[in-house]
């Protein structure tokens, strides 16, 4: 079998404050396979974006990456993100990899116009000329089906709505046909219709252009829509993952049956109440011994939960769950 | 706000078409009066400096001269402008007489007002016209339109010419101060950590230093001081303020995320500091250089009143100031260029006030 595209290995990503050492990313594997979807999801303050962040080597001082390899296989040749060159490096991002953030109100620089920031990328990393590059803005803002592309490339951000700035962005990131794309909660900020329709298209544009993408996001909505496989993370590590078919039907570690039981359910006749995980992440200073869920689960059983921290260990073919109990707790 | 001025913005907005930042600070400067009327002096200011050799001078703007066009008055701006012909055919600076004796076919375009700054017009070189008074008979007259000074040297020429060097010494002096500044701040608010520590401490040192003195410490130092010299230096110790105010705003912007974003898209450092951050930081930079300007004027003037200035032939106002210093009973040397550089210094700060409150949304929104 081919190396993946991306391959995650036990990744530290610590933030040295005047509280100490916060691992906010404590040793995360992940690997995405071309054309494929993986979902990293899990709450606010787990580590997804630091992952994404740590990825393309973005994450700004105080943090480091300690430890761990980012392995990307490209054109048959390998590069380890996490000790390569910087110049390398910036060949990466944008170039092989592109990215989305969530905001698409202020990821957009506001002085330059649409067409000029999609240009930008493409004579960063491609021999273009002007003119060239700016076809080339023309036709992405087609392919992200901006209305108007004509008009809008000479158009300013604030001029754009939230859903266009996204699309945009996703422009940007897709404008020299990278290999995987790092979409970091790209429709958390906008509406509900919007949000479907930049996933839609984002889902389109993976399978014309066989685009791997790593999905960030809190939505498990979102997840069951998009992704082929998911990784559900919990402060700083993987708890769980699997392909998003099986992790649907059969969610094994306690936090993910509690992500999936707190979704609002439309269909549900019943008006009890959402079901709540009590408590919230801890923040990495006070992450707890032993299992880092155990202050949180309803199943935790002392000594083990408090003192053995559970290993990820692989439960069935391609399912992984980090939990003592996992099946007991299921069967 | 109530609902009908609501309605009536939203309708102002909806017909006026989106526009870039810029002209949206212009749509907002435009509205201050006080803040145009003083862009129209600086622009009068720019174009009295510009053309001051065609408004008073004793060269000729235009001439044919033995079958060929020359600009002598170019040479009011430097000396090697002016066709070397003129010395060789001995004019010795008095173009009427000798442009006729010399040649009788040629004719020429005169300044609009007959007037040397740099020497005494004499008796007769212009036809008909008598010797320029000097000393305490040198009160403005028809012909001497600000008076003369003790030499008389008509004080107007000095002054239309003066505009020239004191519109240099604001531009060149806060070009100068402004790269530094702009550099220095941009260095220390990007990459932070060590390279912030040195940048501010140098700014700090800089800033602890009386410019005044060390302007007037240098000047001592320096062999032959120039108006340039000068502007260097009042350029090199002027930048702390714009240093400081770039400092915070790359301190600010390189948290957003449009600036992670072009990281994210493969830019290099230089790229983002100069391309991604500077055009966001430059309104704010641009009002302390604005502010800079007027008080670079200032310092000039007080050079010059104080006898440091540029030597002699040089007309600056500062150096008409000086000369009224040891004979106060001419006022015309002293309200001339005390109103010109009153006016200018305070044109300058108006502009930059407007500018100020045309690009900070701070202070825009509490106008309304």
């Amino acid at each position: 079998m081919a190396a993946p595209l991306l391959e995650i290995k036990d990744l530290v990503t610590v933030f040295h404050t005047s509280e100490g050492r916060l691992p906010a990313v404590d040793g995360v594997s992940l690997s995405i396979e071309r054309g494929r979807t993986l979902g990293l999801v899990g709450e606010s303050g787990c580590g997804k974006s630091v992952t994404a962040m740590s990825t393309l080597r973005l994450v700004s001082s105080p943090g480091r990456i300690e430890s761990g390899s980012i392995t990307f296989t490209t054109e048959g040749e390998s590069i380890d993100l996490v000790t390569a060159p910087e110049k390398q490096l910036r060949k990466v991002r944008g170039g092989r990899i592109g990215m989305i953030f969530q905001e698409p109100m202020t990821s957009l620089n506001p002085v330059f116009t649409i067409g000029n920031q999609i240009a930008e990328v493409v004579q960063l990393h491609r021999k273009a000329s002007r003119s060239e590059a700016r076809s080339r803005a023309l036709e992405m803002l087609h392919l992200v089906r901006v209305a108007d592309p004509e008009q809008r490339l000479d158009e300013y951000p604030h001029q754009l709505s939230g859903g266009m700035r996204q699309r945009v962005m996703i422009a940007i990131a897709l404008a020299c046909e990278p290999d995987l794309i790092i979409a970091d909660e790209p429709t958390t900020a906008l509406d509900v219709t919007i949000q479907a329709q930049i996933l839609e298209l984002l889902d389109d544009l993976r399978s014309r252009l066989g685009t791997a993408i790593l999905l960030i996001t809190h939505d498990l909505g979102v997840v069951a829509e998009t992704c082929d496989d998911v990784a559900v993370m919990y402060a700083g590590r993987i708890v769980e993952q699997a392909s998003a078919v099986e992790l649907f039907s059969h969610p094994l570690h306690p936090y993910t049956i509690g992500l999936l039981q707190a979704r609002p359910n439309v269909d549900a006749r019943d008006r009890s109440p959402l079901a709540t995980i009590p408590g919230m992440v801890p923040p990495p200073q006070d992450f707890p011994s032993g299992c880092r869920f155990h202050p949180r689960c309803s199943h935790a059983r002392e000594p083990q939960c408090n003192v053995d921290s559970p290993a990820l260990r692989e439960v069935s073919p391609g399912h992984f769950v980090r939990c003592h109990f996992a099946e007991e707790i299921n069967s | 706000m109530s609902q009908e001025k609501m309605r009536v913005t939203e309708e102002i907005d909806a017909e006026k078409p989106s526009r870039g930042f810029w002209s949206d600070a212009w749509q907002r400067y435009r509205r201050r009066p006080i803040g145009m009327l003083a862009l129209g002096f600086v622009l009068f200011l720019s174009i009295v400096a510009l053309f001051a050799p065609a408004i008073a001078g004793t060269k000729p703007v235009i001439c044919k001269y033995k079958g060929d066009l020359y600009f002598p008055c170019l040479g009011y701006f430097n000396r090697s402008w002016e066709s070397p012909i003129f010395t060789k055919d001995k004019f010795r600076g008095t173009y009427p007489k000798n442009l006729k004796q010399k040649d009788p076919e040629s004719w020429a375009v005169w300044p609009l007002v007959f007037q040397d700054p740099y020497r005494r017009v004499r008796e007769n070189e212009w036809p008909g016209r008598r010797e320029n008074p000097s000393r305490d008979e040198g009160h403005p007259n028809r012909l001497n339109l600000f008076g003369t000074d003790q030499y008389g040297v008509d004080i107007f020429a000095k002054m239309v010419h003066g505009t020239t060097i004191a519109l240099l010494v604001g531009f060149v002096s806060m070009g100068l101060a402004g790269s530094i500044g702009v550099l220095v701040g941009a260095l220390g608010g990007y990459f932070g950590g060590w390279v912030d520590m040195i940048t501010s401490r140098l700014t700090e040192i800089v800033m602890c230093i009386p410019t005044l003195v060390l302007i007037l410490a240098l000047i001592a130092v320096v062999e032959k001081p120039t108006i340039w010299k000068t502007m260097a230096i009042i350029g090199a110790t002027g930048w702390t303020g714009i240093a400081r105010l770039t400092r915070a705003e790359f301190l600010r912007l390189r948290q957003t995320e449009f600036v992670m974003a072009a990281r994210a898209t493969g830019a290099g450092s230089l790229r983002i500091m100069f391309r991604h951050i500077l055009p966001n930081a430059l309104a704010p930079v641009l009002v302390p250089i604005t502010f800079g300007i007027a008080s670079a004027i200032l310092v000039e003037g007080s050079l010059s009143f104080l006898g440091f200035g540029p030597p002699p032939p040089t007309a600056s106002w500062g150096s008409v100031l000086n000369s009224a210093r040891s004979n106060l009973q001419l006022w015309w040397l002293v309200v001339f260029p005390g109103a010109g550089i009153f006016l200018t210094v305070l044109a300058y700060n108006l502009v930059g006030e407007g500018l100020q409150e045309a690009t900070d949304p701070r202070l825009r929104e509490a106008k309304k």
